[in-house]
C-alpha cells in the first residue's frame, strides 16, 4: 500500500513536472494562437539563467527562480518584437516551422555560450534526500515541485480568468480589431502575453533542471511531452493542462511500475487515447 | 668576362635542376588521407569535439608528418547511431576523398554497416567509440582501440561475487548494448553461484527513474548494477537514486564506466560519490605519461569539456597509425602491411598497456574498478583495483 501510494505521489510530481514546461506554451498557443516551438528553448534559457545565477554569482537557489521568469520573460519580448509578431497571421505550419528553427538555432547557441556538456544543477540540501509525510517517504525536491506546481497554476487561473488584463487578453485574441476599437492597447497585450509565456518557460526549465539535466540538447529531448501535456489539455486551458500532466505522469509512473516490460509506452498509447477521445482537449472549449 | 659569367650561371643552374630532381620524391611525398567519422552534431556530438581535440593535441605533439608522409584529416558527421549516413559518408571519404585510413565510425550499428565497404576498399578502420563485443571481426581492416562490453561486464561481475554480493539487481538502457551488459553481467554472476534478485530495462527517452527506484526497493537486493548510455541518464539515474533513499540505505551502486564518464559525470554533483565503477580509463590513472596528458590536453583545450575514454581510444588510434605509416618508409602506402603492423602490436597507453591482438584486431588491455571521489572540484574515477590483460571477447 505504502509504495502504491508513493508512486502515485511520484506519478504527481512527474505529472506537475511536465506541467510546469509546458504551461508557457499552453498560455501563448491558447491565448494567442500561435505555435511557438521555442517555448521548450526559454525553458532551457531558464535552467541556464539558474545555474549561472547559483554557481557563478552565488544567488541562492529560491532567488534565482524569480530571475530566470524576468529574464527570460525579458528575452521573449525582444523575441516577438523583432521575429515573432512578423508571423501572427501565418498559417500554422510556417509558425511550427520557423519556431523549430529558432529550436535548432538556441542548441547551437547554447552550445557555444555554455558548452556541450551537461551542467551541474545543486539545489540547496533541505531540497534533497526524503521526508516523512503521513507515513511516506516521500523525495524532498518532488513535494517542492508539487507545491510550486500548484502556485503557479492557482496564479495562472486567478491572474487570466479573474482580472481585467486576463479579460482584455482574451479580448485581444478573440477579435484583435474590435479589441483596439475599445481602446485596448493590442500591441502592449500581446507582448505582456508573450512574456509572460516566455517567463513562465524560463522558470519550469529553472524548476525542472535538477531532475531533468541541463544540456544544449534539453530542447528536443523534452518538446514532445510539453507538446502532449498542451495538446491532451486543451490549449489555453491551465486546469486543462495540469489535469492532462496529472493523468500522464500517474500514468507513466504507475505503468511502469506494474508492467515494466511496456516501458515508456503508457504515455504516448494515453495520449492517442484521450485526443480521440476529446480532440478538443480535456478540459478544452470547443475549437474556434 | 660576360661570357664567363653566363657560363658560371650556366653551371648553378644546372646545379640545381639536378638538386630539384635529387629532391623531387621529397616534394612529391605521399599524402596519406586519414578520414574521421564521428558524431559532431545532435546528442552525442561532444564526442566529435573531443576526438577533434585529440586530432589537433597529438598533432602538436607529433607533427602533421609519419616517416616523411603528411597526414591529413578529413571529417564527417556521422550525427549519432545512423547507419544510413554513415555508409554514405564511408562511402564518400573511401571513393571521392580516397582516404587510406579510417578513425571511426562511433556507435555500433555505423560499424557494421561500413564494415563490407572497408574490407572491399581495404580501408583500414579504428573503432574508437562502439563496444558491442565480436563487432571487429566484421572485417579484417576493422581495429579495435575502445574496449567491449564483456570486456569490463565480466570482471565486474568477478569483483561483485568476491566481494560479498550475494543477490544483486541489474537494470540496463533498453538496447542492444544493454541487452548485451544485462546477458554477459548475468550469466558471469549465475555461473558464479549468484543469484539475480531482479531486473528492469528502461527506455532511451525520458525514463522517469522514479518507479524503478520503487521496483529495486521491492526486490530488496544488496547490490544495483547499472548500464546506461553516456547521456543525461547518468546523472539523472544517481540523484534519482539518491533522492529516493537507496543510497543511504547501504545498498551497493555498481556501474559500467559509461555511468561515471567524466563527461557527464559532474552533472550528478554530490549523488554520484562512491559510486563504484567498471573502465578501461581514467583521468587520475596514475601514469606519468597519463598525468602530462592531462596537463597538456587541459592546457590546450580547458577543464571542460573533459575527455573521455573514447578520445583516449582516438588518441591511441592516431598513435598506431603514425607508427604505422612510418614503418613503410618511403614505400607506397600498403594497407596489408599496415595491418600486419598494428595487429599485434602491444605499447603503453594513457590508460596502461593494451595490446592489439593478432588474430581478430580487437584490444586486451587492463580493466580497473574505480570509485567516485571529489577531487580538486572535480568527480574523479579512482582505480582501486586492476584486472590485468583482459580479452575483448
Amino acid at each position: 500500500m505504502t509504495a502504491l501510494l508513493t508512486i502515485v505521489f511520484n506519478g504527481m510530481a512527474y505529472g506537475v513536472l511536465l506541467f510546469i514546461i509546458a504551461v508557457g506554451l499552453s498560455v501563448t498557443m491558447g491565448m494567442m494562437r500561435f505555435v511557438n516551438l521555442a517555448q521548450v528553448s526559454l525553458s532551457m534559457l531558464g535552467g541556464y539563467v539558474m545555474v549561472v545565477a547559483v554557481a557563478s554569482l552565488g544567488w541562492p537557489f529560491l532567488a534565482s527562480l524569480p530571475l530566470a521568469f524576468v529574464c527570460v520573460g525579458a528575452f521573449s519580448v525582444v523575441l516577438e518584437r523583432l521575429v515573432l509578431r512578423h508571423f501572427y497571421g501565418s498559417d500554422d505550419l510556417t509558425q511550427v516551422l520557423l519556431t523549430l528553427g529558432l529550436v535548432f538555432m538556441s542548441i547551437s547557441s547554447a552550445a557555444y555560450i555554455w558548452g556541450p556538456s551537461f551542467r551541474p544543477v545543486q539545489v540547496p540540501d533541505w531540497l534533497t534526500g526524503q521526508v516523512s509525510v503521513l507515513g511516506l517517504m516521500l523525495e524532498r525536491y518532488r513535494l517542492f515541485l508539487v507545491v510550486a506546481g500548484g502556485l503557479i497554476a492557482a496564479a495562472l487561473v486567478i491572474g487570466l480568468e479573474r482580472t481585467r488584463f486576463g479579460a482584455m487578453v482574451r479580448a485581444c485574441v478573440d477579435s484583435r480589431r474590435a479589441a483596439s476599437g475599445c481602446g485596448i492597447n493590442t500591441q502592449l497585450v500581446f507582448a505582456l502575453t508573450f512574456a509572460l509565456g516566455g517567463g513562465l518557460a524560463g522558470l519550469g526549465g529553472a524548476l525542472s533542471a535538477n531532475l531533468l539535466s541541463l544540456d544544449p540538447n534539453f530542447p528536443l529531448r523534452y518538446l514532445v511531452y510539453v507538446l502532449i501535456v498542451v495538446s491532451v489539455g486543451g490549449m489555453g486551458n491551465i486546469t486543462g493542462s495540469l489535469a492532462a500532466a496529472l493523468l500522464i505522469g500517474v500514468a507513466d509512473v504507475v505503468g511502469k511500475y506494474y508492467v515494466p516490460a511496456a516501458g515508456g509506452v503508457f504515455i504516448y498509447v494515453l495520449t492517442v487515447a484521450l485526443v480521440m477521445w476529446r480532440p478538443q482537449g480535456l478540459l478544452g472549449r470547443k475549437a474556434a | 668576362m660576360i661570357q664567363k659569367n653566363s657560363r658560371s650561371w650556366l653551371k648553378i643552374i644546372a646545379a640545381a635542376v639536378v638538386a630539384a630532381a635529387a629532391a623531387t620524391p621529397t616534394l612529391a611525398q605521399e599524402t596519406i588521407k586519414v578520414g574521421l567519422l564521428f558524431t559532431y552534431s545532435g546528442p552525442s556530438g561532444i564526442s566529435g569535439q573531443l576526438s577533434d581535440n585529440a586530432v589537433k593535441l597529438f598533432q602538436q605533439k607529433h607533427g602533421t608528418t609519419a616517416g616523411g608522409k603528411k597526414i591529413e584529416f578529413i571529417k564527417r558527421d556521422t550525427t549519432g547511431p545512423n547507419p544510413e549516413v554513415a555508409k554514405r559518408l564511408a562511402q564518400e571519404l573511401i571513393v571521392r576523398e580516397k582516404v587510406q585510413i579510417l578513425i571511426g565510425p562511433d556507435f555500433t550499428p555505423n560499424v557494421l554497416a561500413v564494415a563490407p565497404m572497408v574490407t572491399e576498399a581495404k580501408v583500414p578502420a579504428f573503432i574508437a567509440g562502439a563496444a558491442t563485443g565480436g563487432i571487429v571481426e566484421k572485417s579484417p581492416y576493422y581495429v579495435r582501440t575502445f574496449y567491449s562490453v564483456p570486456q569490463i561486464v565480466r570482471p565486474m561481475a568477478q569483483w561483485a561475487w568476491q566481494n560479498g554480493v550475494k543477490r544483486p539487481y541489474v537494470l540496463v538502457a533498453d538496447f542492444g548494448p544493454g541487452h548485451d551488459t544485462e546477458a554477459t553481467f548475468t550469466k558471469t554472476f549465475v555461473d558464479l553461484g549468484g543469484q539475480i534478485s531482479g531486473n528492469s530495462r528502461v527506455s532511451l527517452r525520458n525514463p522517469e527513474f522514479s518507479s524503478y527506484m520503487q521496483r529495486i526497493k521491492d526486490a530488496k537486493p544488496d547490490a544495483v548494477f547499472v548500464f546506461l548510455p553516456i547521456s543525461e541518464l547518468g546523472p539523472q539515474f544517481l540523484k534519482a537514486y539518491s533522492d529516493s533513499g537507496l543510497k543511504s540505505s547501504g545498498i551497493k551502486l555498481l556501474a559500467t564506466g559509461d555511468v561515471s564518464d567524466e563527461s557527464v559525470v559532474d552533472a550528478a554533483g554530490d549523488a554520484a560519490v562512491g559510486l563504484i565503477t567498471v573502465g578501461t580509463y581514467s583521468h587520475v590513472h596514475d601514469s606519468s605519461l597519463n598525468r602530462r596528458f592531462v596537463a597538456e590536453y587541459t592546457q590546450s583545450f580547458g577543464k571542460t569539456p573533459r575527455h573521455t575514454a573514447a578520445t583516449v581510444a582516438v588518441w591511441d588510434s592516431l598513435k598506431l597509425i603514425y607508427d604505422g605509416v612510418a614503418a613503410q618508409g618511403s614505400a607506397k602506402f600498403d594497407p596489408d602491411k599496415f595491418m600486419a603492423f598494428v595487429k599485434g602490436r602491444s605499447f603503453e597507453s594513457l590508460r596502461g598497456p593494451v595490446t592489439i591482438d593478432k588474430a581478430t584486431g580487437d584490444i586486451t588491455q587492463n580493466v580497473y574498478m574505480r570509485r567516485v571521489e571529489r577531487q580538486d572540484g572535480l568527480l574523479q574515477n579512482v582505480e582501486f583495483n586492476t584486472v590485468t590483460d583482459v580479452p575483448a571477447k
